[in-house]
């Protein structure tokens, strides 16, 4: 028992000294990274990476704390390697602190480096174990340094807001909701094409200081999408394709149509009614018949009528609208399944995925050649509008002086 | 010097003899065990002059109570004048005694004594012990009483609801506080002496037929197997008897609260009183109890489950979240959200220590502050308090020697303590923190998970008089459950721990209140009888009044 115990004490005490070869890093030597960018070098072949790190004592957001910066929440570096892991090390070459990755909220990748292939930053990425698999990930047709080192939003670390972009976008529906774990699924995957959300600088911000200079401070948008072949981006997707393509990937939360009042279409009146799309059930069935691939794509969708010009009441106009929102949907989702068969080439709306989970067997056999398959299917769209409720107004806003008419 | 280990001999048979015939020599041997001081007095008196019959009686000032002192010599004197006219066979020694025995009506307690080691015994606990001439006999009578703190409220476990007396120093008013509780003719108080020089009084007390017979018999043994010359606190016994003496963790309960040693009885633990002390010792023990409070038990079940739970995670708080911090803020920082990591990252930015040096500083001078402000007189405790709070508080974090979180995350620790009701318990796990704490920080959660983990093991492995330590967890016991990490309104409360033997029931089934069916409260035909019973014996009441009031 006495020989145990002693025996304790001294595995005990020997624990501070194998401090020393263990990885400890206190908080307080580390250089919190929250967004890197991925542009081409100087040279050819290079990998020029940007790194937003947080300078704590200015990025808490409040007084009180010991401090002796100098304003900016953030502390932005750039370096060079010959790939990605080099240039990260390189980075330590002007970070007085260890560079931290675990808590990096998002990638940016310039859309030169995205055209070249993103296979390194995949790889990278997910086989490193410092970063997480949620970062987002984005691709931009700006300098994606100037990106990640732009302070934006009204969060205090810009990077959080980047962050926050994305967690709040679902309202938008613009855009993907991609981290590198779909990133990495869809690369891996048989059939589906990865995509990407587009991030770009926007002169939109007003400073508060010279409100004349209208949008002079530029501001990060969240809006569109990349399409990629295999590990290269082929290209863009408009916003509004990029929502037909939500309906297929994710689920759209929410979305505003705006469409012309009910018999004015044609009118020098621009009079506009806007729907917003509430919920949806949106279902892609796969047929196999005859050697012919076939999709029939159903979307069953309950809006409200958030906004009217017109000077009818929703009951009037509603069997109207509602054909008109089917209308605009199937256009809205054809552009994009349209784009993807016959501009891109690329399954990117999970449909391959779709088929194999109907018939594996099929799949087998298909697959080899699924790129000129999916091709040449057929996608039937097919749109079930509701439009449930004028929301708080049930008579149309309109003038009622001179008599009920009009 | 030479003839000291002689004389101690001598005493020790002295000890051991009958009294002699003759008083003198009774005298010489009582002057010889007991040696003179100021406090040892004899008082010598004749009885019977005629006769020669003399008589002393010995007794120490202080514990004895002068009245009673007074009133057998009273009584003395009354039958004394009995005496004279006593034939001569009456007159000797032991038919002397027992007359006196009988006459001695005015003292409680009275017995008649044949050795000088029941004499010693009876003196130094307070007794008066008279001794008569030409007698082989003497009489020991009862005149224990002495100062002693009046009972008053246990100022270790408070509660806000339940009974305010605690225990005092006297283990006789001790026993009778439990008595008071348990009026079961089961009830058992047995005596056992302990201590070779203090002879310290213990009384082990336990319900015959609910208490397990084996427990009874191995608490007196391993009571009885102690040699040692003095027990001056409860303390000395249980860290005699305990079953895991090198253990951090405790295995035997201690309490000043008579309500709790009453629980703890009812549910077949047996409760080991030591004369001198307010804390009973309470075994066997499992360490939920450690956690447990009176006042879940008194309040409603509700307020006491909250309670209870808020307690398992203040019981948690104070052994890991030091440790925890530390190990995530120097070791696993991806695993802080990152608005979090900032903030203490920027509260860390000046801070010249390592987080773990920082955590021990402000733990130890916490500790610091809890003892200094304990050992202080309590005028000075309160400046103890405000000192330690604005210099560690408020100074050490603008002087930017330590984090503000630092400070936030020892005075929760240090509040999460207190909130543990058992003191004893509550010391061994802030002995505990801090292995747990180095080990986190110096080899983040593998040295946490590794000391955790034999912390575990080791909790797993104990026993408390045979019950497991952790038991009804593990080894789970569902019926037993009730009462550990909530606790069950008393309607559902059918059984008693299975502890207990014999009897288990504990109450009628369902025995839960409800409001009689239709919302009316339908008075049965008894209870109608026994109210117009109480009416007329009140009517009676009144007539007997206004009858005195005519006289």
């Amino acid at each position: 028992m006495r020989n145990k115990i002693k025996r304790l004490i001294i595995f005990l005490l020997l624990f501070p000294l194998l401090a020393g070869c263990m990885g400890k890093r206190e908080i307080d030597d580390l250089a919190i990274v929250t967004a890197v960018g991925f542009d081409q070098g100087g040279e050819n072949g290079k990998v020029r990476i940007t790194a937003q790190i947080v300078r704590p004592a200015d990025a808490r957001g409040q007084t009180g704390a010991p401090s002796g910066g100098t304003g900016e929440p953030i502390y932005s570096i750039t370096a060079e390697g010959e790939s990605i892991m080099s240039a990260m090390r390189n980075l330590g070459r002007f970070s007085s602190r260890r560079v931290f990755w675990a808590q990096n909220f998002i990638i940016a990748i310039n859309e030169k480096v995205a055209r070249e292939g993103i296979t390194d930053i995949i790889d990278f990425f997910t086989r490193n174990h410092e970063t997480r698999m949620e970062t987002w990930v984005v691709v931009t047709p700006d300098n994606a340094g100037k990106l990640v080192s732009t302070v934006t939003g009204l969060e205090v670390i810009p990077g959080s807001a980047l962050d926050k972009l994305f967690r709040y976008n679902e309202i938008v529906a613009e855009a993907p909701r991609t981290n590198i774990m779909r990133l990495e699924e869809s690369y891996l995957s048989e059939s589906t094409q990865p995509i990407l959300a587009r991030m770009k600088l926007r002169n939109r911000e007003i400073s508060n200081k010279k409100p004349e200079e209208f949008g002079s401070i530029n501001q990060v948008e969240l809006s569109g999408t990349a399409v990629f072949k295999r590990d290269k981006m082929v290209g863009w997707l408009t916003p509004l394709e990029s929502r037909g393509m939500l309906f297929f990937i994710e689920n759209v939360q929410s979305a505003v149509v705006v469409l012309p009042c009910p018999g004015l279409e044609n009118s020098e009146e621009k009079k506009k009614v806007s729907i917003e799309l509430k919920s949806q059930k949106f279902a892609v069935t796969p047929r196999y018949e005859a050697g012919r691939v076939e999709f029939d794509v159903k979307l069953v969708t309950y809006g409200d009528m958030v906004e009217s010009a017109c000077d009818e009441s929703l009951d009037k106009m509603k069997s109207t609208l509602e054909q008109a929102l089917e209308k605009e949907l199937t256009s809205e989702i054809n552009s994009v399944v349209q784009k993807a068969q016959k501009q891109y080439k690329a399954d990117f709306l999970k449909l391959g995925e779709v088929f194999n989970n109907k018939f594996p067997a099929e799949w087998k056999k298909l697959k080899g050649n699924w790129e000129s398959e999916f091709t040449q299917a057929k996608v039937n769209v097919k749109i079930e509008a509701h439009i449930n409720s004028p929301v708080l107004l049930v008579k149309p806003t309109k003038s009622w002086k001179g008599g009920p008419k009009k | 010097m030479s003839n000291q280990p002689n004389e101690i001999q001598n005493v020790d048979e002295m000890l051991k003899q009958p009294f002699d015939f003759s008083l003198e020599k009774n005298i010489e041997y009582i002057e010889q065990i007991i040696k003179s001081s100021v406090d040892f007095h004899n008082r010598r008196f004749v009885f019977h002059a005629a006769r020669d019959i003399k008589g002393i009686c010995f007794y120490i000032e202080g514990l004895v109570n002068g009245d009673h002192i007074e009133r057998f010599l009273k009584t003395l004197m009354v039958t004394a004048v009995e005496i004279r006219e006593f034939s001569d066979e009456t007159l000797l020694g032991p038919q002397l005694l027992e007359k006196l025995k009988e006459n001695l009506i005015l003292n409680s307690g009275i017995n008649i004594i044949d050795k000088f080691e029941d004499a010693v015994n009876a003196i130094l606990s307070g007794d008066t012990i008279v001794f008569l001439e030409r007698c082989q006999k003497a009489l020991q009578i009862s005149t224990k009483g002495w100062d002693a703190r009046s009972v008053s409220e246990p100022e270790t476990e408070v509660v806000i609801r339940g009974p305010r007396d605690g225990f005092t120093e006297n283990i006789r008013t001790n026993t009778a506080h439990v008595r008071r509780r348990i009026r079961d003719p089961k009830l058992r108080f047995d005596p056992l002496v302990v201590g070779t020089r203090t002879k310290t009084d213990i009384n082990i007390a336990y319900i015959e037929g609910i208490v397990k017979e084996e427990l009874v018999e191995e608490v007196k043994s391993r009571i009885q197997k102690i040699k040692i010359d003095a027990i001056l606190e409860s303390g000395y016994l249980e860290e005699l008897i305990e079953d895991a003496p090198r253990s951090p963790f405790t295995t035997v309960q201690s309490t000043e609260r008579p309500d709790k040693v009453a629980a703890a009885i009812l549910e077949g633990r047996v409760a080991i009183f030591v004369d001198n002390t307010p804390f009973v010792l309470i075994v066997p023990v499992v360490f939920w109890q450690f956690i447990q409070a009176s006042d879940d038990y008194y309040s409603r079940y509700w307020v006491g489950s909250f309670f209870r739970v808020i307690r398992y995670i203040a019981f948690a708080i104070s052994l890991i979240l030091p440790s925890i911090y530390v190990m995530l803020v120097s070791f696993h920082q991806e695993m802080i959200p990152t608005a979090l990591a900032i903030t203490i990252a920027s509260g860390r930015e000046v801070v010249p220590f390592p987080v773990l040096v920082e955590a021990l500083i402000m733990e130890v001078a916490f500790e610091l502050m809890r003892e200094a402000g304990l050992r202080m007189p309590k005028p000075i405790g309160s400046a103890v308090s405000i000192v330690g709070s604005l210099v560690i508080g408020q100074a050490a974090v603008q002087a930017g020697i330590i984090s503000p979180f630092m400070v936030i995350i020892v005075a929760i620790t240090g509040i999460a303590s207190f909130a543990i009701p058992s003191y004893a318990a509550s010391f061994s796990i802030r002995i505990l923190r801090f292995p747990l704490l180095i080990a986190s920080g110096t080899m983040g959660i593998l040295g946490f998970a590794a000391v955790f983990f034999i912390l575990v093991i080791h909790a797993l492995s104990l026993r408390s008089f045979g019950e497991a330590y952790l038991e009804p967890i593990t080894p789970f016991l569902p019926s037993d459950q009730k009462d550990i990490l909530i606790r069950v309104p008393w309607w559902k409360m059918d059984k008693r721990p299975h502890l207990a033997q014999g009897e288990l029931g504990r109450q009628n089934n369902g025995q839960m209140p409800q409001p009689p069916k239709g919302g009316k409260v339908s008075v049965n035909k008894e209870q109608e009888q026994s109210s117009q019973d109480i009416e007329k014996s009140s009517k009676k009441k009144r007539t007997w009044r206004s009858n005195r009031d005519e006289e």
